[in-house]
This record gives structure tokens, C-alpha cells and sequence, in this order.
């Protein structure tokens, strides 16, 4: 401090008078050049550092210049000088304070690429305060302009080995800034990611992590597995070299899964059972994400063992449940592992142990440990009373699990077929049904565990249904054994004790004489009952929303079991079903449109699909719905996407804030109160169906219009656009056809000619032949007539010299005529 | 992941013109495929192939890292030739523009690759000539290509990605150069292996005695 002062007296001149500060910097930057000692061009640095916290703008402007110069030509030679530099520079581009200024700054220094690469050629420099202080500003560079930054590296001389080097700093503060810088530097840019990549960057953040102690690790661990992450999520490349360095197993082995154990070993106690803090929580998820992501690219070929990693960690360990949640969620969406094979042993904590002591349970199949967590939530619904937003969020990713496994027909079929009573063969309880037609108590306060439970299942089922006319009718013939209020029947027990048969509740065993009751007559019993209750008058506000949902859930699913199956439509209403929901619609209140519209898009269901003989016909439903008011009914039935618990629902987000508590900021959003109201899935179905339904209610029941198909806008489109394509191809068919033919018989033709051609040619080379010979004769045959006119002639005159007569023959008139 | 074992990892570079099928001879060499229109944005940038030279009794695991061709990105290009133990050099034998520049691709790689790196210099798409026929595309006569090389102390081979002709030698030739390379002690001798050749981990390959100890021939 004693010299900055001596700077500022020196500063003032003589007469002490003050002066402004653009005169001060004016006067500082003339001491910058290279023509000063270093000690002084070192004090004006500091001094002009001492300024810019107060005077950026008069700094900025006038000494940039003479900053830079002195970073590249003194900065490697004297530290002190370096680090002032890059401090005051790192000064000047702050955004925080003076927003446009810092930018300016920025752009000037970037203007062109030779200050970022003299700062690539600094971080060489193995002197801290030089390495600190370049990796700060390089820092604020880029995330002032990133892109700008990016383009320079890639043309700096070393710039990759630089930035990776500093990643293997054994100091712990360079490392964290040159994580921060790695990763800001990487960010949407695959050539740096690759070259990078190439450099050993993988390598190096490992290291990082395991010198750490691996997810024990503090902050830098978590830091250095996002960059991790970074470098592969968009970066295909990236992905299969990481596959190829045998670091992909080192980060199960992080999470203490053995990546090598066979599939019919149980996972390791230590794997399952570990203690947990909020740092961990954050490295484990990091781990996790990248699995994820290794799991579910395309071309993934990982071995079992990571999917299983993930499987074991959400169903069958003592994870913190957002960790649970995102095992589940990073599980590939074309999932492909034996879930009703592969067995595992969940757990449970031991009462008053504080977490510290578990018990083991009896093991299950992943799959029914799948339904189970979604039915009843972590540890036999220990905490499903609170219903935390972080809960239902992991009910609802495992709900999303079930859907992804039995996206197979075949899977769907089998899940169903163990649900069906067979001639022979005793049916076992099931409790994903028990869950669904459990009976409300409606004489007591509605018990939220029951109302999640059955609305989980309800969602569990709407997936087995939804798309397979097989499984809707299949599902008709369920008969559930009853159970009573919310005795769940626990699925799970500890291993050490024997498990008691499921209770058969001793009144159905009484009156045995009626027929059990089909799934679907439970359902719609359920239904009117809960309506029944919603409408009592002294409900509060609470109890009358948990109503609303548990009728949403039975509606949701109804709907879409219906859909397209008239046997079920069938079921339905000659349990009473249009009597149900004609009611609600009848009363209507202004207020929540939920119910209402659902029931009323049930009922257009029913309509529409009301196609089998029976008591209550379309001709009959018909004059009702007039009564009711068609375009009344349609007005309702559309509102139901005007309302926000439908809007919000997305396909990730299912779990909605539970509005009416206050809201306690202090509180994460997972510790939170939340309901579940729609899932994705109904959603779009609803989206994909509600306009066929607004049209069949304004049919006449007579017509059979879109009902008779059933089908959808869409689907008759595809069918008249794919009867086009039929009757074009088949025209095309059947004039290729013709060419073909043709092209054939003028091959036919062709061979003819050609066999006529060989023929003719062969008969041309004898006629050829015969000619020549023919010529010969005749040649031979003149010369012969020659000869032979010859010795006529001669024997002619031989006669007249002998004196006889000889008479004038033709011949030789021609002659005389020559 | 398990099960293969190699006793060395070789990194190499593809490197050359735009266009001239450095993707291809990637792709031709990890996948055995060939795209006549490959997606240039699929970004097939790097592969892996397992290569056994018999002679040798080696299996070397080479790392192939395709690298833009464009200007613009030489300098990215420059990091990977640090780096890396094999170059393939690519010209595209119908294009003598890409020859030429072969020339400058070259003084890059002299400048900052390790000086042991073994360059291969790969005339690729050899399928397009036809010394017969009045459609030859040739514009790189392979004397001149041949002479270049030996002028330069590359290896060299003409190849296409198409029909895969030469393209698992190209790689191979230029592995066993830097075998016979470890062999002759030549990254011994400097004390800084190449960056970029690596020893397999023990834990992947019982390491061939030949390699690091004494020959054991007297042992009975
Ligand atoms: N005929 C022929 N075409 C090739 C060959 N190799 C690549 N090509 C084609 O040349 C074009 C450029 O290939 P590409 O691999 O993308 O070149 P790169 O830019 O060097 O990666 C593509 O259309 C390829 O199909 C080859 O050996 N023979
Ligand atoms: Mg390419």
C-alpha cells in the first residue's frame, strides 16, 4: 500500500492540486510502455488496478492497450506484474456492476485472437498466482463471449494441451477454476469436446474424482462429473471413445456395484446399504445421469450390468428416493432386461434405528418390486402419508418404467393373463388390483395413502389396456377377490418371517352365494360411491379434492378401457354406469369442470361405442342426451384442457405442487406436498380421441357414421390414404405386369428372330454356296460351250475342207454381227 | 468390454483434403460398410478396430480419430497430430488438387507431430480408375504418388473406401511400422514414449515377455 500512495503523490504534480481521474490514467499508461523499468511499469499496473474498481470506464478506454502489451510482454517474465495485469483486466470485463462496460471491455480485448492465445501460453506458467489469475480471467472471457473465446482456442498453438494440464494441477483451487473454465469452454462445441477428449480429458476428471474419494468426494468431485457429463451427452464421438477406455465399469464400481457379477448373484449389501449426506447424494446423481446417458444412446451395447446397476439402486437399496427417482427415469425407454425374472431383495428400515439399521426382505422379482413401489411408494408406504412431491415423483417414474416394459403386446398379454381366473389353477391376490378396487370409506375422512394407491394402480392398468383390444377384453373377465378400505395387504415382508396368506376379509366368505363381481362392475360401484360422497355437503375443501381425484383416476381409466370396446361399454352400463354419470353432469356447477368434463367424455365413450345388444341402447342413451343439451355437453367436455392441472401435465411432468399449503420457500420442491391429477398418456389420449367422441355424441344413434369403425379422425385418413396407395400400387402391379409380359413375348420374339436369323444365315451361306458352285458350273459350262463351239467350228470347216456341206447355223450370224 | 485383450493401443489420425473419404475409410474400417452419401453431420469421428499382426504376434487396439478436413479447423487438427502415434495422409486419386495439398497436410504433421509418427500417405477412391478404359478418372498417376512417398519416407497405398480394397492394409502397414519402431527401441532411446502408443494395462493381456524383459530362450 505504502508504494500505491507514493504513485498517487507522484500522480498529483506539484501543486498537489487534484486531478481527474482520465488525466491520472492518461498519465499511468505513458509509464506502461516498454520503455519504463519494470518496477515502474509494475507500479502503474497496480495503480491503474487501484482505479478501475472506482473508474472503469476511464480505464477501460485509455489503458487496454498498454494492459495487453504488458501481459504479453512481461507477464511470463515477472509474476507480480502478470497477475496484477490479469486482475485489473479480469476488473474490467465484470458485468455485475457496470453491465455494458464490462461487455465493451470484453470485446476490445477480444477483437482479435492473440490476447487469448498469450493466455493459453501463460497457463503454462506453473507460478500460481499467474495460472490462478489467467484461468479467472479466462473465466469471465467466456462467459462474457463464449463463442468468441471458443473460435480463438481453436486456432491457439497449444491451447488443448494447456487447458488439460492445468485439469491435473495438484492444487485444489487451480483445479476447480480450470474445471469451471473446462466446462464453459466445452459447452456446445463437439470439436473442443473431441480434442479435448483426444487430450485425456476423461483421464484427467477421473483422476479428479477418484483422488477425491471418489462420490465421498466433496464439491469437486461433483463438478468434475458434470464436465464429464458435458463432454458425452451430444457428442457421439465422445461416447464411443469414453466406451473404449474402460471407464465406463469404473463408474459402477464408483457407486460400489460390482461390474462384473453374474445375474444371478444378489447385489452386494454394501451397494445396497450406505450412508448418505446431501454432497454424496449430488456426486451419486452425477454418476448416475451419465449411465443414463451411456445406457440410452443409440448403439448402446453395455452389458446388463448398468441397467441393473440402476434397476438395483431404485428398487432395492437405501438410496435417498431423488435418487431413486432418477435411476428410474435414466433407465433406457426401449427397455430390454428380464424385470419378471431377475430377482432382488428390497429393504426396509428397522424401526426408531434412525436409518442406521435395515432389515432385508424376502426377495421378489424386479418387476413386482416395480408395481410395488409405484403402488405403495419406498418402504411399504412408510412415508406414502405425507405424500412429498419427491415421492409421488418416484411412483410416477416407476409408473413410467411399467409403461416402457410393457409396451410389448406380448408382455402386456402376460401381465393380464396371471390376472384371469383358469379352469385349475387358484388365483393368487394380486396386488396391483387389490390397490385399484379398494373400497373408499366414505362414513370417515377419506385416507389420502388409499387414494394415491388406487390412483398408482389405476395408471399401473391404464397401461396393460391402453392400444390392446386383446387385454380390454381380457381385463373383462378379472373377478378381484374384494378388499376392504385400505388394508393394502402388504406385499413385502421381512425375510425372516414366514408370509401370511393375504386375508380373504371374512364377509365375502360369508355370502358366498352371489358371484364374485367382475373388475368392471367393482370399478363402477367405486365410482358411484365416491360420487355419492363428493357431493355431501359438509365436505372441506381437502377431503372434497381427494374425492375429485380418486373420481378422476376411476374416469381416466374407464375411459380408456372403453374406448373401442363395446363388451366393456357393455359391462359398464348394465352395471349402472349411464345412471353415474348423468348425474354429476346434471348438476354441474359453474366451479371445477374436471369431474364433469371427464364424466361427460366417458359418456360420449359409451355412446359411441354402445354397439352390442342389451338393456340400454344408443336409441335409448339418445332422447338423454338431447334432454341434456348436445352442444351443452360438448361446451363442457372440451373444457377440460382449459384446466391447469391437465395443461401442466407433460411427458416428464406428472407431479404437480399441491397448491393449497402454503408454500414454504425454505422447503426443496421435493420435500413439498404434491398430487398427481393426469399422466402424459392420458393426456394425448385424450387429445387423439376427444374429437371422435365430440362427433358421435351429434350422431343419430341409427348411424353408424365413425362409430362403426371406431375409429379415429387419423386412422380413417391413414386408411383412405393407405387404400390409395394400395389401388395405385395395384395399378402399377398390373401394368408392370403387362410390360413384363410383353417384354417377355418380345423376347419370345426375339429368340424367333434370332433362331430365324441363324436359320436364314446358315440357308444364305448354302445358297452362297450353291451360287458359287452354280457360278462354277456355269463358268465350267462356258468354258465347256466354249470348247465345244471351238470344235464345232473346227469340225465345221474340217467338213468343208472335206467338202461337205455344212449348214449356216445362228451362231455364226452372231458372229457376223460382232 | 471383456474378454479381448490387446498388448498395445495405437492413436491414430485420418487427415487430408475434405471430400476425399477420410470418413469412409473409417467407417470402412470399423464397420465394413460403405455410404455413398454419408451424413455429414453424424459426426462419425472416431472408431476403434482390433488389429493382430501375426507375424509379430501382436494384437494392437487402434483408436482412429477422424479429423475435419476443412481450413478452418487445421488448427484443432494440430492438437490431434501431437498426439498421435499414426497419420493417415489422404488424397483422393481423381482429384489432383488433393494431392497437392497433401504436400501442405504434410509440412503440418512434420511441424507438430512427434517426430517418430508413422505417416502412411493413402490414394483413396483407386476404384473410380481404369487404366483400360477411356473413363478413367485418374489424376494422380501412382508413380508420381509412389515417388512422393519415398521422396518423403511415407509408406503408401492406393485404396478405396467403396470397395474396401487396401483399407485394412493401409491401417496395418502403418501398425507394423511403429511395432517395428518399438521393436528397434526408438522410443526408448528419447525416454518419452510416443504420446501416442500405449501399453495395454496388465490386467487386459499377460504382457509378452518380449516386450519389456529379456528374451527368456536359455530358461530349460
Ligand atoms: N467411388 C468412391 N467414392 C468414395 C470413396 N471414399 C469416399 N467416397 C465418396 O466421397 C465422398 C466424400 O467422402 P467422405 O468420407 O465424406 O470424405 P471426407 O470429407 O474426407 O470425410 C462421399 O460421397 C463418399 O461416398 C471411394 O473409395 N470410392
Ligand atoms: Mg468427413
Amino acid at each position: 500500500m505504502e508504494f500505491l500512495s507514493q504513485t498517487y503523490v507522484a500522480l498529483r504534480g506539484p501543486t498537489g492540486a487534484p486531478q481527474t481521474a482520465a488525466e491520472i490514467v492518461g498519465k499511468l499508461i505513458d509509464r506502461l510502455s516498454p520503455a519504463t523499468l519494470l518496477a515502474d511499469r509494475r507500479a502503474a499496473v497496480l495503480a491503474l488496478k487501484g482505479l478501475s474498481r472506482d473508474h472503469k470506464q476511464d480505464v477501460g478506454e485509455r489503458a487496454l492497450p498498454g494492459l495487453l502489451q504488458v501481459l504479453y510482454n512481461d507477464a511470463e517474465v515477472d509474476p507480480d506484474i502478470g497477475k496484477a495485469t490479469l486482475e485489473t483486466l479480469t476488473m474490467l470485463c465484470d458485468v455485475e456492476e457496470e453491465r455494458d462496460l464490462g461487455f465493451k471491455n470484453t470485446d476490445a480485448i477480444l477483437e482479435n485472437e492473440q490476447a487469448l492465445h498469450a493466455l493459453m501460453a501463460l497457463l503454462a506458467d506453473n507460478n500460481f498466482y499467474t495460472r490462478f489469475a489467467t484461468l479467472q480471467f479466462l473465466s469471465i472471457l467466456l462467459q462474457n463471449r463464449r463463442q468468441r473465446v471458443q473460435s480463438y482456442f481453436l486456432t491457439a498453438p497449444s491451447g488443448s494441451r494447456s487447458i488439460i494440464a492445468v485439469l491435473e494441477d495438484k492444487r485444489e483451487i487451480i483445479r476447480n477454476e480450470a474445471i469451471a473454465v473446462v466446462k464453459s469452454l466445452i459447452t456446445q462445441s463437439a470439436d473442443i469436446q473431441k480434442v479435448l477428449a483426444f487430450e485425456g480429458a476423461f483421464e484427467k476428471l477421473f483422476n479428479m474424482v477418484t483422488q477425491e474419494g471418489g462420490v465421498d468426494g466433496g464439491a469437486v468431485t461433483e463438478e468434475a462429473l458434470i464436465c464429464l457429463d458435458s463432454f458425452l451427452r451430444f457428442n457421439s464421438s465422445n461416447q464411443t471413445y469414453f466406451r473404449e477406455t474402460g471407464l465406463p465399469s469404473s463408474l459402477l464400481s464408483l457407486l460400489l456395484f460390482p461390474p462384473n457379477m453374474s445375474m444371478q448373484e444378489l447385489g452386494p449389501q454394501e451397494f445396497a446399504l450406505q450412508f448418505w449426506d446431501d454432497q454424496k447424494l449430488a456426486n451419486a446423481s452425477a454418476v448416475v445421469g451419465i449411465i443414463g446417458l451411456l445406457v440410452g444412446s443409440k448403439g448402446a451395447q453395455e452389458q446388463p450390468a448398468y441397467i441393473r446397476c440402476l434397476i438395483e439402486m431404485a428398487l432395492a437399496s437405501n438410496a435417498p428416493t431423488v435418487l431413486k427417482t432418477k435411476a428410474l427415469t435414466s433407465l433406457p425407454s426401449n427397455l430390454n432386461f428380464p424385470m419378471s425374472d431377475f430377482i432382488l431383495t428390497p429393504y426396509m428400515p428397522v424401526p426408531e434405528t434412525n436409518g442406521e439399521e435395515w432389515d432385508r426382505l424376502e426377495a421378489a422379482t424386479a418387476l413386482d418390486a416395480l408395481v410395488e413401489l409405484a403402488l405403495h411408494g419406498e418402504y411399504n408406504g412408510m412415508d406414502a402419508h405425507k405424500r412429498l412431491s419427491g415421492g409421488l415423483m418416484m411412483r410416477a417414474a416407476a409408473v413410467s418404467v411399467f409403461e416402457n416394459f410393457v409396451r410389448k403386446e406380448e408382455r402386456k398379454q402376460a401381465f393380464i393373463q396371471r390376472l384371469v381366473p383358469h379352469v385349475g389353477s387358484e388365483l393368487l391376490p394380486n396386488p396391483l388390483i387389490q390397490s385399484l378396487v379398494m373400497i373408499p370409506n366414505s362414513d370417515t375422512p377419506l385416507d389420502p395413502v388409499m387414494v394415491a394407491s388406487t390412483h398408482f394402480a389405476s395408471l399401473l392398468f391404464s397401461h396393460l389396456l391402453r392400444n390392446s383390444p386383446r387385454c380390454k377384453s381380457l381385463a373383462r373377465s378379472i373377478k378381484p377377490q374384494p378388499a376392504t378400505g385400505s388394508d393394502t395387504g402388504n406385499f413385502f415382508v421381512p425375510a425372516d418371517t414366514t408370509a401370511p396368506q393375504a386375508p380373504i376379509p371374512a364377509e365375502t366368505l360369508a355370502e358366498d352365494d352371489e358371484p364374485p363381481q367382475t373388475l368392471c362392475q367393482i370399478m363402477t360401484e367405486n365410482l358411484s360411491l365416491s360420487l355419492l360422497a363428493r357431493s355431501r355437503a359438509n365436505n372441506s375443501d381437502r377431503e372434497a379434492r381427494e374425492w375429485d381425484r380418486l373420481i378422476v383416476a376411476y374416469l381416466c381409466l374407464l375411459s380408456q378401457w372403453l374406448w373401442e370396446e363395446p363388451g366393456a361399454v357393455r359391462d359398464f352400463l348394465d352395471a349402472g354406469g349411464l345412471g353415474i354419470l348423468v348425474e354429476p353432469v346434471n348438476y354441474a356447477s359453474e366451479g371445477d369442470l374436471v369431474v364433469p368434463g371427464l364424466c361427460l367424455f366417458l359418456l360420449g365413450i359409451c355412446y359411441e361405442f354402445n354397439r352390442e345388444p342389451g338393456e340400454i341402447t344408443r336409441n335409448t342413451t339418445y332422447p338423454i342426451l338431447n334432454r341434456l343439451g348436445v352442444d351443452t355437453l360438448i361446451g363442457r367436455m372440451s373444457r377440460l384442457r382449459e384446466d391447469e392441472r391437465f395443461k401442466a401435465v407433460s411427458p416428464e411432468i406428472s407431479v404437480l405442487p399441491f397448491n393449497t399449503t402454503p408454500v414454504s420457500h425454505l422447503q426443496k420442491p421435493e420435500e413439498q406436498e404434491g398430487e398427481i391429477w393426469f399422466d402424459w398418456a392420458f393426456v394425448d389420449f385424450w387429445k387423439s380421441t376427444y374429437y371422435t367422441v365430440q362427433r358421435g355424441l351429434s350422431t343419430e344413434p341409427d348411424q353408424l357414421a365413425s362409430a362403426s369403425s371406431g375409429q379415429t379422425t387419423e386412422l380413417t385418413m391413414l386408411v383412405s390414404s393407405l387404400r390409395e396407395v394400395i389401388r395405385t400400387q395395384s395399378g402399377e402391379i398390373e401394368s408392370l405386369n403387362a410390360q413384363l409380359k410383353q417384354t417377355l413375348s418380345s423376347n419370345d420374339q426375339l429368340a424367333t428372330l434370332q433362331k430365324d436369323i441363324a436359320k436364314l444365315t446358315i440357308e444364305l451361306q448354302e445358297s452362297e454356296e450353291k451360287r458359287k458352285e452354280t457360278d462354277r458350273e456355269h463358268e465350267d459350262l462356258l468354258v465347256l460351250v466354249d470348247e465345244l463351239s471351238g470344235k464345232h467350228a473346227q469340225d465345221k470347216a474340217r467338213m468343208r475342207e472335206a467338202g461337205l456341206d455344212v449348214s449356216e447355223d445362228e451362231g455364226e450370224d452372231g458372229d457376223d454381227d460382232e | 468390454m471383456a474378454g479381448i485383450s490387446w498388448n498395445y493401443v495405437f492413436k491414430f489420425i485420418i487427415t487430408g483434403d475434405a471430400a476425399v473419404g477420410k470418413s469412409s475409410l473409417l467407417v470402412r474400417l470399423t464397420d465394413q460398410r460403405f455410404l455413398a452419401n454419408p451424413d455429414p453431420t453424424l459426426g462419425v469421428e472416431f472408431g476403434s478396430k482390433l488389429l493382430t499382426i501375426p507375424e509379430e504376434n501382436k494384437v494392437i487396439k487402434l483408436q482412429c480419430w477422424d479429423t475435419a478436413g476443412t481450413e478452418s479447423f487445421r488448427s484443432i487438427t494440430r492438437s490431434y497430430y501431437r498426439g498421435a502415434a499414426g497419420c493417415l495422409l489422404v488424397y483422393d486419386v481423381t482429384s489432383r488438387k488433393s494431392f497437392v495439398n497433401a504436400r501442405s497436410w504434410l509440412a503440418d504433421v512434420r511441424e507438430h507431430a512427434d517426430p517418430h509418427l508413422t505417416c502412411i500417405l493413402v490414394g483413396n477412391k483407386v476404384d473410380l480408375c481404369d487404366s483400360e478404359s477411356s473413363s478413367d478418372r485418374r489424376q494422380v498417376p501412382m508413380e508420381e504418388a509412389e515417388l512422393f512417398a519415398k521422396e518423403e519416407g511415407l509408406l503408401f497405398v492406393e485404396s478405396s473406401a467403396k470397395s474396401g480394397e487396401n483399407v485394412e492394409k493401409a491401417f496395418e502397414d502403418a501398425a507394423r511400422d511403429i511395432l517395428s519402431k518399438i521393436r528397434r527401441g526408438v522410443f526408448d532411446d528419447d525416454r518419452v514414449s510416443s504420446p501416442g502408443v500405449k501399453l495395454s494395462k496388465p490386467s487386459n493381456v499377460a504382457l509378452d515377455p518380449g516386450a519389456g524383459s529379456k528374451p527368456s530362450c536359455c530358461n530349460s
